[in-house]
């Protein structure tokens, strides 16, 4: 129960408007004022019992902080404010065109690793990829406020499939760079 | 026998007096303490003046001789004099089997799981050696500031895992010391930095010590301290610089399998060459005492860089992950050069280069982590008024589970700021499945057989249900210490069964207890005395801060009958202070501090709602009721 009273709270809790666009330095000032009061080092001399509430009460800070502080855990939380959950999430149907470009993309992050100068390419590709969740994002900030969620969905499930991508890629490079 | 104070009616007879704290740095070849004096962080010397303790424990009379002593005697009883043991805190003994045939120590026979080393002392395991050292800097400690030590902050290399630092806390406990908190080393230097400059931005700390090697990212901004990523490498540090130009001294002069004692030599005869190389460009290594034909060899600065070079180079490769960790733009700011292996120009040249950045060498890189240290005991033990600057640290290490094919199911990504609690849910997969066997892993593999084994337990008691219909809620909770409990609830049933990881080569709280009470190094008497004089300390903080509060907040969160029944109970346990019996102090402590756990809530509500700009945090009264 309280997991899911208090899930509700993440923008509260920082008293920001429940929205896909985030101040992110008003955010980062209310953190630091929140841990300022009750990280559990402001109550090292306190009683066990005091102790063990600052560990709760700051771990749940830092939970609402890092949910809120990049686009795709925003997004996926905002969602889940409103019902949608991370399992209907992935289970949504993710429309043909989408993917034969996921799998281009990937092919290309395959084969990048045979070229005798893979580094351009990659770097392009990542390029590409940042790109592509920056359109989402701004679909999914379109579609949050005029409260189409079926559309926010959907932008939200592409940008974790890009996410993911992403990742791959800069991981691709930085072992590139180690060799 | 204490005298007795006297203290004004209605008054604590400790009216904000500065409480004892140090800071030690437990490091791998030399090990220091510090405290704040006047505001300033000192390291502590001892009688002969020198501030360093080398991390060297001998046994070889039946009892511990810790430093210098030691290492005199390091050649002549080599099994009996221990170095380097930081290396194996935390470890299994096969894990640290090889480790400890290239050191020439003896592995206790049958010791399974915990490392034992035989010595004239009975077999000691890393724990109790690494108390031998914290007792002698405790009593350094308690020498130079004159009276018993209120509260330590240890500090550990930033890669640590959950075990390691696990042991580093039991270490401390036997000693005697009250642990505030243990801190990061890389952190530790950036406190120290940060309150000499208190400049904002991104600061990187290289942290090339005896034995391991950290690599930190933080950003001091608005008095808080943010760690953005950490990272490194537990077995690569400047003994392995040592070996290194002992091996190829050995190439070099095609010798005989060498006596422990003569390795050791070596490798002592090695570090001498290393340290001075960062002064001259080449030295003549002495032989005599090492190899049968005697001799010299000469070493060339050249030699050194030539040896050194992979061990930069891997140290470099974590300073790259660890930027992209952080996610910065824009690069650091200032580049903090921590540990002697530091001193090696070349080390320094490849590190400036690396971040663009010429690195601060202001403050002693051996005695940096230490006086950080010291600054954040001065801290947490309340000397310091409020709004002091904050450490915000995060896990070096992914923590997760077990899942089907032994996989591991990642709940708490490595970088993650701590104090976390994350949960997440599980189900059963068989039809009538009444438990379930949870393995807690650590690393960032994805197989079982690649990440560190933290801890094994078992969720029973959940009814019998087709399989996938039980909800089994796993949460994870590591505190500021960086130390992990899970709790695993069955959501149907409430069927409930939690673990504080007690990592498989350590030491139980039993176990601890028991040495602690066996120590011979504690009399009776003096152990008695000690603990009188903790519960009284603990019996003042509380009333100290429950008669704060109560000023504070009491007209407005308590009832008059609250207010009075906490206020009886006070003035109980005031009565009681200055007997002689602990056991009383301790309950009435306890009694007390229970009385007042409804207060303590309400007021931290309080502090959260004025914190956050007043919501409606109903459920986390609920939680804090429960």
């Amino acid at each position: 129960m309280f997991e899911a009273e208090f899930q509700r709270n993440y923008f509260e809790l920082f008293d920001l408007p429940i929205d896909f666009a985030v101040d992110q330095q008003q955010l980062g000032a209310r953190y630091r004022q929140a841990q300022g009061e009750l990280h559990p080092d402001r109550y090292a001399g306190a009683s066990a019992h005091e102790q063990r509430l600052a560990v709760q009460y700051s771990a749940l800070v830092n939970q609402a902080y890092a949910t809120l502080r990049t686009p795709l855990s925003r997004a996926i939380y905002l969602l889940e404010l409103r019902g949608i959950s991370q399992q209907e999430l992935t289970s949504q149907p993710v429309d043909g065109g989408f993917l034969m470009m996921q799998m281009e993309l990937r092919e290309k992050l395959e084969t990048s690793m045979d070229l005798v100068d893979p580094e351009p390419v990659l770097e392009h590709l990542i390029a590409e990829i940042s790109q592509d969740i920056a359109a989402e994002q701004a679909r999914f900030g379109g579609s949050w406020s005029a409260g189409d969620l079926p559309r926010a969905s959907s932008a939200c499930v592409k940008m974790q499939y890009l996410d993911k991508l992403l990742r791959e890629a800069e991981q691709t490079e930085a072992n590139l760079l180690e060799n | 026998m204490a005298l007795l104070q006297i203290a004004e009616p209605g008054q604590s007879p400790m009216p904000h007096q500065l409480k004892r704290a140090i800071g030690i740095d437990l490091g791998t070849t030399n090990s220091l303490v510090a405290t704040l004096r006047g505001g300033r962080p000192v390291a502590l010397p001892d009688e002969a003046g020198s501030v360093m303790l080398p991390s060297v424990v001998n046994y070889s009379s039946g009892s511990a001789r810790v430093g210098e002593t030691a290492v005199a005697l390091a050649a002549q009883c080599p099994a009996d004099t221990l170095m380097s043991i930081k290396r194996f805190m935390g470890r299994g003994s096969e894990d640290a089997a090889s480790d400890a045939a290239r050191s020439h120590y003896q592995l206790a026979a049958g010791s399974e799981g915990l490392v034992r080393f035989s010595t004239s002392a009975g077999d000691l395991s890393p724990i109790e050696v690494s108390a031998d050292i914290l007792r002698e800097l405790r009593e350094r400690a308690v020498a130079t500031v004159g009276g018993e030590i209120d509260g330590a902050v240890i500090t550990v290399p930033a890669y640590f895992d959950e075990a390691q630092r696990q042991a580093t806390k039991d270490a401390a406990t036997l000693a005697g010391l009250k642990v505030l908190r243990l801190l990061n080393e890389p952190t530790a230097a950036a406190v120290a930095y940060g309150l000499d400059s208190a400049e904002e931005g991104v600061i990187a700390i290289y942290d090339l010590g005896g034995g391991t090697f950290d690599i930190s990212i933080l950003r001091l901004y608005e008095g808080v301290f943010e760690v953005l990523a950490t990272g490194g490498d537990t077995a690569l540090g400047g003994d392995d610089l040592d070996g290194a130009i002992a091996e190829w001294v050995l190439q070099q002069s095609d010798a005989p399998e060498l006596a422990a004692g003569q390795y050791r030599q070596l490798l002592a005869a090695s570090r001498r060459a290393k340290e001075q190389l960062s002064e001259v460009d080449r030295i003549a290594l002495d032989l005599t005492e090492v190899l049968p034909s005697g001799g010299s060899i000469t070493v060339s600065r050249e030699t050194l860089e030539t040896l050194i070079q992979p061990m930069i180079k891997r140290t470099l490769r974590a300073c790259r992950q660890c930027l992209r960790d952080a996610g910065i733009e824009g690069g650091v700011d200032n580049v903090v050069m921590v540990g002697g292996s530091t001193r090696v120009p070349l080390v320094r040249e490849a590190v400036g280069d690396f971040f663009g950045r010429s690195p601060l060498t202001d403050i002693d890189p051996d005695q940096v982590v230490a006086m950080g240290a010291a600054i954040q005991a001065d801290i947490l033990i309340g000397n310091r008024p409020e709004g002091d600057l904050l450490l915000l640290d995060v896990i070096p290490l992914s923590l997760g589970l077990e899942t089907m094919g032994s996989m591991v199911e990642k709940i708490v990504p490595r970088n993650t700021t701590i104090p976390v609690s994350r949960a997440q849910e599980f189900t059963t997969y068989k039809d009538g499945q009444t438990a379930l066997a949870l393995h807690i892993v650590q690393g960032e593999r994805e197989m079982v057989s690649d990440c560190r084994s933290l801890a094994h337990f078992e969720l029973r008691g959940i009814p019998p249900m087709v399989a996938g219909a039980a909800r089994i809620l796993v949460t994870f909770q590591v505190d500021a210490d960086g130390l992990l409990n899970v709790e695993a609830r069955e959501e149907t049933t409430g069927a409930q069964a939690s673990i504080t990881v007690k990592p498989s080569f350590g030491l139980s709280d039993d176990q601890i207890t028991e040495m602690l009470q066996a120590s011979f190094k504690f009399a009776d008497e003096d152990m008695q005395s000690r603990q009188l004089a903790e519960q009284r300390l603990s019996a003042w903080q509380l009333l100290e801060g429950l008669k704060s509060a109560l000023e504070a907040d009491g007209d407005a969160l308590l009832s008059t009958a609250e207010r009075d029944e906490l206020s009886d109970q006070m003035t109980l346990l005031q009565a009681l202070i200055e007997s002689d019996d602990a056991d009383a102090i301790r309950q009435k402590t306890d009694a007390l501090g229970r009385r007042s756990e409804a207060f303590a809530t309400r007021r931290m509500d309080r502090s959260i709602r004025e914190a956050l700009a007043g919501v409606s945090l109903d459920a986390l009264d609920e939680e804090a009721e429960q």
